[in-house]
């Protein structure tokens, strides 16, 4: 059994601005074939809001489940941004004097894109387990795309927001296991060079798309059903024990291609927030829970197996239970 | 699980399953990646085709893009992994 660490609450702040799919400005400069290959994402919009930068995502978030929680959290864990406005400075300490956290713990992890909300998971557990004076971790992430351009092909659209989520021993969502893989031989698949180029040219690159389409998405099947097998296994539980499957957002495609792999249909949650949000990088997952949880597809007393992945090449599996327990104040 | 498959057996068999994901019949040493058609859904169809139908297990070790770029390459990894298959047992 792993230390105990649940989610007592988390808001998603999303930005009132959107920017519609078809309109994407990247979309002129593609040919037909990738131009369409967009299109059939299964994402119609995202928001896209220039007032906010990745900090400032992240800020309005944390904001929000602070006043909802009156919480006081004792570390401040922040997922650091794919392109930060700075080098040198300090996105986890801005976060800290915006949200006026100054006896937090604060510091920064990452490094594995969309699946970095793992290691920020692992991180809080760890604390948690480390420290009986440490009651509650902030894990805060904005999310924006790196470039100007919205359009990952042939992977995905990225949207703006930010989410925070507060963390302790107890509460309505425990987190019952974590596992993770990595394999350092993709490190540079998909990279932006940036030194000595105008933000207008850059562009999330991959270095051989054929390598993604083929290499990186068998391994994926092997990894995932490995990852899974081991983390029912080890848990004594069967696919019987786990009601709801949810994965990130990348697109209509790669739900399938999870389903497929793992032999399992996903939360109708996913696609809901594809279609309206794209991809927000590591806050799908727990926005797709939190949807799940609103939308009865996760009662209380059910368990989740929530699937993530990253061309990096990173996979994680989170096993979740929705605690039935009607004491407990409800922030999901 | 198939024993002594012909190659000319094996080969047919791949064609036909390519064709049908690429949405034509490609030459026997073509390159269908090449064509760009292949997306992360046909290599799994295409993985879970060989491994069904010839009733092999395709490892992490065999994930060479090199074993599967062309009808005649993938026909001659079915044929080493039967065979290896055969000489286990």
């Amino acid at each position: 059994m792993t230390a105990p660490l649940a989610v007592r609450a988390t808001a998603d702040f999303l930005p009132e601005r959107v920017a519609k799919v078809v309109d994407l400005p990247e979309l002129a400069e593609l040919p037909a074939d990738r131009r369409q290959a967009c299109l059939d994402l299964g994402i119609e919009q995202v928001r896209a809001d220039p007032r906010y930068d990745a900090v400032e995502l992240a800020a309005n978030a944390a904001g929000k489940v602070l006043a909802e929680t009156g919480a006081r959290p004792d570390a401040l864990v922040v997922i650091g941004s794919r392109a930060p406005e700075r080098l040198m400075s300090s996105e986890a300490t801005r976060l800290q004097a915006l949200l006026g956290l100054s006896d937090a713990l604060t510091f920064s992890v990452g490094g594995l894109g969309c699946v970095s909300i793992t290691p920020a998971l692992l991180t809080a557990r760890g604390l948690l387990a480390a420290d009986p004076a440490l009651d509650q971790v902030l894990v805060v992430h904005g999310s924006r795309p790196p470039t100007p351009r919205r359009y990952r092909h042939p992977v995905t659209v990225s949207g703006d927001g930010g989410q925070a989520v507060l963390l302790s021993r107890t509460g309505p969502l425990r987190v019952l296991d974590m596992v993770q893989a990595t394999n350092g031989d993709y490190w540079d698949l998909y990279t932006v060079r940036f030194r000595d180029l105008p933000e207008g040219d850059w562009r999330e690159e991959c270095a051989d798309p054929r390598r993604y389409s083929f290499q990186l998405a068998v391994e994926g099947r092997l990894r995932l059903r490995e990852l899974y097998r081991e983390l029912l296994a080890r848990n004594g539980m069967t696919t019987a024990d786990v009601n709801c499957h949810l994965s990130q957002n990348l697109s209509a495609g790669a739900f399938r291609f999870t389903e497929e792999v793992l032999g399992v249909r996903l939360a109708g949650a996913c696609a809901e927030n594809l279609v309206s949000y794209g991809h927000l990088g590591p806050n799908d997952i727990l926005l797709n829970l939190s949807t799940a949880i609103a939308g009865g597809e996760l009662p209380p007393g059910s368990r989740a197996v929530v699937v993530n992945a990253s061309p990096v090449a990173a996979w994680s599996l989170l096993l979740v239970e929705h605690v039935r327990d009607d004491t407990e104040t409800h922030y999901l | 699980m198939q024993t002594g498959v012909e190659a000319d057996e094996v080969r047919g068999q791949l064609l036909e399953f390519v064709s049908s994901l690429v949405g034509a019949e490609p030459g026997l040493d073509e390159d269908y990646f090449e064509r760009g058609l292949f997306n992360s859904l046909a290599a799994l169809e295409l993985v879970a085709f060989v491994e069904h139908r010839f009733g092999i297990t395709v490892a992490a070790e065999d994930l060479d893009l090199d074993n599967f770029r062309t009808v005649n390459r993938l026909t001659a990894f079915v044929l080493g992994k039967t065979a290896g298959a055969d000489a286990s047992q």
